[in-house]
């Protein structure tokens, strides 16, 4: 965690995240209807937009550059496993962006709540709840491709995971059969989240909470694709020649 | 009695792949065992395959073929690591640490608890030097404060096996007195400690090790002791002549090779009764003698003899020379 604090692509995101924040109230101010809700909308998305590339950029950071500058060698040659030096990373990072979101979802609340007058923090913590839940997978599956791949291929993957994760059930009702019998298709689907389910922006702009249950399903289906991509990672590098 | 060895490597090689299908081999049917307090060096040219050596050692690496047993275990577990200490090449080190909290933070990975790791800690970095620099952030640090660090971090669990990968790399003279002087403090203060080091740098091969592994090309071409590649015998002169005339140097120097040194003639002859006549020969023909030392064979000559260059012959006119 303490490593993060000192690097400085964390405080270039962190200036992004606030500057995202800032610009979304902005925004919101220069429509002319709808101000609150339009205002939330784009600090939610801000938050979002800012914590993935928080998760692809800092995870790339955190983890490649080691491996890549050779420093990671000293820490290896202790009598710690792999996999805990992995999931130290993973959770150190998770750790921090939980506290990043934290600090920006105060002062979104902070701000609606002066713009709305009834006022429900509800909606808002659900969604930053799910926002978080869906980072969680989003650095498993960087940490999976830095694990695997150069730092580029591994940052590009990762965005397209998330952009594809969120219109999957677009693209199967545009594509419909040509898609469903494709096994590429079955393939990706299988992998790829469905990053939609933990998207409830819109409902959080109009003041709409989600059923707790709904919640607890999203939260099993983060774990369990979170799981999915730190075993691999971890089974990838437990075998991976460290050649540092 | 334990005659288990520190380390022991058989038939191991390793392949990368270049690309899809190209293979190249790094190491090829590597065999060899460590006694426990033996300090072996590695040496070779660039690419011989000594960093790769190390790495398969040290559970980077995957062998392709072969097995590799630290103390009698896996180099892959754990267990095996939990007998190393690693100092690399080019240490890098978290530099928002200070040399405290970084040889703080190796101690809880190796184990050491609470009071132990801070005694520990307080002791290392008093033998490397760094005491007086403990609390200082380590991106001020020097080149040679950096790897008293990471020899001090490789330290810290009391290790059996010390493995340093080119210790002295990248420092200038007195740095590497320095890190000599330490390894020889530290294997003296660690007497059941092994050492296996890889060096480009022969001089200190010669000064540090038992034994020495040549690598050529991922082949092991010689292991033995520095004393059977050296010779304990030291009758081998140098000897440095001025004014010997060419006419001269051909009659008594006949089938010693000659070098033109700034001072004269040199060549070398071995043997003590070869050394007495030739120098009465080539006084009675008025030469003068400027130099004369007993030379051991070096390590360099001894490992290379075959593949280095002759020394090149003096011209019969001897520049700068006079009656």
């Amino acid at each position: 965690m303490r490593e993060l604090l000192f690097e400085r692509v964390f405080y270039i995101l962190f200036s992004f995240a606030g500057i995202s924040l800032a610009l979304s109230f902005l925004m919101g101010q220069l429509t002319y209807t709808e101000q609150a809700k339009l205002t939330l909308d784009f600090m939610l998305a801000g938050i979002q937009i800012s914590m993935i590339l928080f998760s692809v950029f800092m995870g790339i950071s955190l983890f490649k550059h080691e491996l890549t500058v050779g420093s990671v060698s000293m820490v290896l040659s202790k009598p710690i496993s792999r996999v805990s030096f992995l999931l130290g990373k993973y959770f150190g990072q998770g750790a921090i962006q939980t506290l990043v979101i934290l600090s920006m979802s105060l002062v979104t609340l902070a701000i609606a709540s002066s713009q709305t007058a009834d006022f429900s923090p509800l909606p808002i913590i659900q969604t930053v709840t799910l926002i978080l839940l869906e980072i969680l997978v989003l650095n498993a599956v960087t940490y999976f491709f830095a694990v695997n791949a150069g730092a580029i291929t591994a940052s590009v993957v990762t965005l397209c995971i998330f952009c594809i994760g969120h219109i999957k059930e677009t693209l199967r009702q545009a594509l419909g059969e040509h898609l469903e019998r494709s096994l590429i298709w079955t393939f990706a689907d299988g992998i790829i989240p469905d990053l939609e389910i933990f998207n409830t922006k819109a409902l959080a702009s109009y003041g709409i909470t989600v059923r707790w249950v709904e919640i607890g399903w999203a939260s099993l289906y983060a774990l369990c694709f979170a799981l999915f991509f730190l075993i691999l990672a971890s089974l990838c590098f437990n075998r991976k020649d460290i050649l540092t | 009695m334990d005659a288990q060895p520190d380390v022991s490597l058989t038939s191991v090689s390793k392949n990368f792949y270049v690309g899809l299908f190209k293979k190249k081999t790094a190491v090829e049917d590597l065999t060899f065992s460590i006694a426990p307090g033996e300090v072996v060096g590695l040496v070779g040219p660039n690419g011989s395959g000594k960093s790769t050596t190390l790495k398969l050692i040290l559970g980077f690496l995957r062998p392709s073929s072969g097995e590799i047993l630290i103390c009698g275990h896996e180099a892959q577990s754990r267990k095996a690591r939990s007998f190393i200490g690693y100092l690399p090449e080019n240490p890098r080190f978290q530099r928002f640490l200070t040399a405290k909290e970084i040889l703080n933070y190796y101690g809880k990975l190796v184990g050491l608890s609470g009071v132990a790791r801070k005694n520990r800690i307080a002791y290392l970095l008093e033998l490397v030097g760094l005491d007086k620099a403990s609390d200082e952030r380590v991106r001020g640090f020097s080149k040679g404060m950096s790897q008293r660090l990471a020899l001090a971090q490789a330290l810290l669990s009391h290790p059996r096996l010390m493995i340093f990968d080119e210790p002295m790399s990248g420092l200038d003279p007195m740095g590497r007195v320095e890190i000599r002087r330490l390894l020889l403090q530290v294997h003296s203060e660690m007497k059941q400690s092994t050492i296996f080091f890889s060096t480009h740098l022969l001089s200190d091969a010669e000064q540090l090790c038992s034994s020495v592994m040549l690598l050529k090309k991922g082949r092991l071409t010689k292991w033995c002791p520095i004393g059977d590649l050296l010779g304990e015998d030291e009758s081998h002169f140098e000897v440095t002549v001025q004014n010997l005339a060419p006419q001269h140097q051909q009659t008594y120097l006949n089938g010693i090779k000659t070098v033109a040194a700034p001072l004269g003639l040199s060549f070398e002859i071995e043997g003590v009764d070869l050394l007495i006549r030739k120098l009465s020969e080539i006084r009675k023909a008025g030469a003068r003698v400027v130099h004369l030392a007993s030379r051991r064979k070096t390590l360099e000559e001894a490992l290379f003899e075959d593949e280095l260059p002759g020394p090149k012959q003096a011209p019969l006119a001897a520049a700068g020379e006079s009656q």
